[in-house]
């Protein structure tokens, strides 16, 4: 598919080309700062972004900024965010949005390759890909509603949090599927959500449970 | 030779003389001696008197400052130590003299000055009908100075005390009211000079105290850093060596110390994540310190009500200030079992306000938990004052002021 990454460190911007274009992307517009990625954006218009959260010249939110924007304008745009730290009010910002196509990732999980090339597609087809350190912190936010899940059912609401499909979160927890939805559906109802298929639709239920 | 002698004698003549007063002072030396002896046995004591001295200048502060208009402020310093130590320091203390010459001055005065007002009310209308029954009264009862005798007299003297009176009235008692809050402002308002000095010797401590805590921290953050981060870093780096060396022989092997190594470098992020987060928490940078809150007030186990203005404060007291916020939050979550947080922020000129305040059982100690401690530490390092209000049963305030200077 084709990208537009931006990233101020000339070393990881170069890096995360060579990576992209190792699992078969291409790489078509590298913005090095927050004012050069809308433009470059609309331009390209690429299947998926993928921004740092901090950019020149502030070097403060501006990656984020522009991707909420960018979203805004091209509404459904895939955008994978990378951030030296996360921070669960910026997902929610994130995720806010509206539909499908986001992931809020720690630079990290750049190193683990496969992983994050799978979280890329994931998004890029409109999909969910949150950085397992948000979803712990907002575990351990509202932990309150959350005491009555079992420690599978909030194992699986974890999983599920992060945008993971109920075959992954089979493979991940070595159980069958049907327990997996089974779990879900015992959350659900612990929780009193209605339940959904889709995988977005599902961590946005969540996560809107959780910041209330 | 005469003349020497002479003035020998002279000299004891006149040293003989002084015993007139010599004789008289040694014998004072006595009740003097007595009285410094007392006193020094009496000054431990000092503190727990001038409590209630303060307590009358601090009314009298607040009762002036209503009729000026304007606040009178405190010159005292939070007592520091106890006893011997304390009184001394309140001898030395200007405060305490200017507060005792108030007493005197207030004492000697507020009563004349209060019977003035009150009696010259009923004295007019009294004045003023004299001349209607004064020749019905007994003889010495109709009149304050004079004694009317005769219509004449009575009818123009009345009017002549009326005007007195009244003019006693509209000019003397408001300004009896100006003089005597003047008097408390001039004596109970830090004068510069005392509040100077006083500023100077808190500054001294809290600049020790200060660069204590500066210390302390630029040596846990250099620990973290060199035997948590580093020593990964290097650990992968010797992983990532060996594996370089292996990788013909046994490229299996190889991998496996690969992805030690990657396992290594991650942990070194993570650990490099919380050492950034101790030192200048990167969200304060992105989003301000009421950007900041929000993000912490979102993240806590019980709702947490905001109140904060926005503006910015200089990066050392919004680091103290989301430092304080969230260290008390986290008492909150652990300690209080409270079902309810707010936390308000008040942005002045030169001050900021924060107050966190909880429904939990109270209770709260300062002395004990390291949280409280590390507060009022980094508090007291930027010159800023804390105060903990937690009764039992009925939650727990914490109010911190941080000056920033503007």
């Amino acid at each position: 598919m084709r990208i537009v990454i931006a990233e101020d460190s000339v070393l990881l911007r170069e890096g995360l080309a060579m990576l992209l274009d190792a699992g078969g992307h291409e790489v078509v517009a590298a913005a090095g700062s927050g004012p050069d990625v809308l433009p470059a954006l609309l331009e390209h218009r690429p299947d998926a972004a993928v921004l740092d959260v901090r950019l020149p010249p502030g070097f403060r939110d501006e990656g984020l900024r522009a991707a909420i924007e960018a979203r805004r304008r091209l509404p459904g745009l895939p955008v994978l965010v990378l951030s030296q730290y996360v921070e669960q009010t910026y997902a929610a910002e994130l995720l806010a949005g509206g539909a499908g196509g986001v992931g809020y990732l720690l630079k990290d999980r750049v190193g683990r390759v496969d992983e994050f090339l799978d979280a890329l597609d994931r998004v890029a087809a409109g999909g969910t890909a949150l950085d397992p350190e948000v979803v712990s912190q907002l575990m351990t936010s509202r932990h309150d509603p959350l005491q009555e899940l079992t420690p599978r059912e909030r194992e699986v609401l974890g999983l599920m949090a992060q945008g993971l499909d109920n075959a992954t979160i089979a493979a991940t927890l070595v159980i069958t599927e049907r327990s997996v939805s089974k779990h879900i559906g015992a959350v659900f109802a612990k929780l009193g959500l209605p339940p959904t298929d889709s995988g977005h639709r599902r961590v946005l239920a969540v996560l809107a449970y959780l910041n209330s | 030779m005469n003349r020497l002698l002479r003035r020998s004698a002279e000299a004891t003549a006149e040293l003989v003389g002084a015993l007139r007063t010599g004789l008289p002072a040694m014998a004072g030396l006595v009740p003097l001696a007595a009285g410094l002896v007392l006193s020094f046995l009496l000054l431990p004591w000092l503190p727990s008197a001038v409590k209630p001295l303060r307590a009358l200048a601090n009314a009298e502060r607040r009762r002036a400052g209503r009729v000026l208009g304007r606040e009178i402020p405190e010159p005292y310093r939070p007592p520091s130590g106890e006893g011997f130590g304390e009184a001394l320091r309140l001898l030395r203390s200007p405060s305490t003299w200017r507060d005792a010459a108030w007493m005197a001055a207030h004492g000697l005065t507020a009563l004349a000055a209060a019977a003035v007002a009150v009696a010259v009310w009923p004295a007019i209308p009294f004045t003023l009908s004299l001349p209607l029954w004064w020749w019905a009264a007994p003889e010495g009862s109709q009149a304050a100075f004079i004694t009317l005798d005769s219509w004449p007299k009575a009818l123009t003297m009345p009017f002549l005390q009326g005007a007195l009176d009244l003019g006693i009235l509209l000019w003397l008692v408001p300004r009896l009211r100006r003089w005597q809050a003047g008097l408390a402002e001039a004596l109970l308002s830090p004068t510069r000079r005392t509040s100077l000095a006083e500023r100077v010797e808190e500054l001294a401590e809290t600049r020790a105290e200060a660069l204590e805590a500066h210390g302390a921290e630029l040596r846990r953050i250099e620990r973290d850093l060199h035997d948590g981060t580093q020593a990964q870093l290097v650990a992968a780096a010797l992983r990532l060596g060996l594996a370089d060396r292996r990788f013909d022989a046994d490229p299996g092997a190889a991998r496996t110390l690969f992805l030690e190594a990657r396992e290594g470098v991650e942990e070194a992020l993570t650990q490099l994540r919380t050492v950034i987060r101790g030192i200048y928490p990167p969200i304060l940078s992105d989003r301000g310190l009421a950007g900041a809150l929000r993000a912490l007030a979102a993240g806590q186990p019980i709702p947490v009500e905001l109140d904060v203005e926005d503006g910015r404060a200089p990066a050392a007291v919004e680091a103290a200030a989301y430092f304080v916020v969230a260290e008390a939050l986290t008492n909150i979550a652990r300690h209080s079992g409270a079902r309810h947080g707010w936390v308000a922020l008040r942005r002045e000129p030169a001050r900021l306000t924060i107050n966190v305040r909880d429904d939990g059982k109270g209770g709260a100690d300062p002395d004990r938990g390291s949280g409280l401690a590390g507060i009022r530490r980094r508090v007291a390092a930027l010159d800023g004052t804390t105060r903990l209000h937690s009764p039992d049963g009925e939650g727990t305030t914490l109010q911190v002021e941080l000056p920033c200077g503007s």
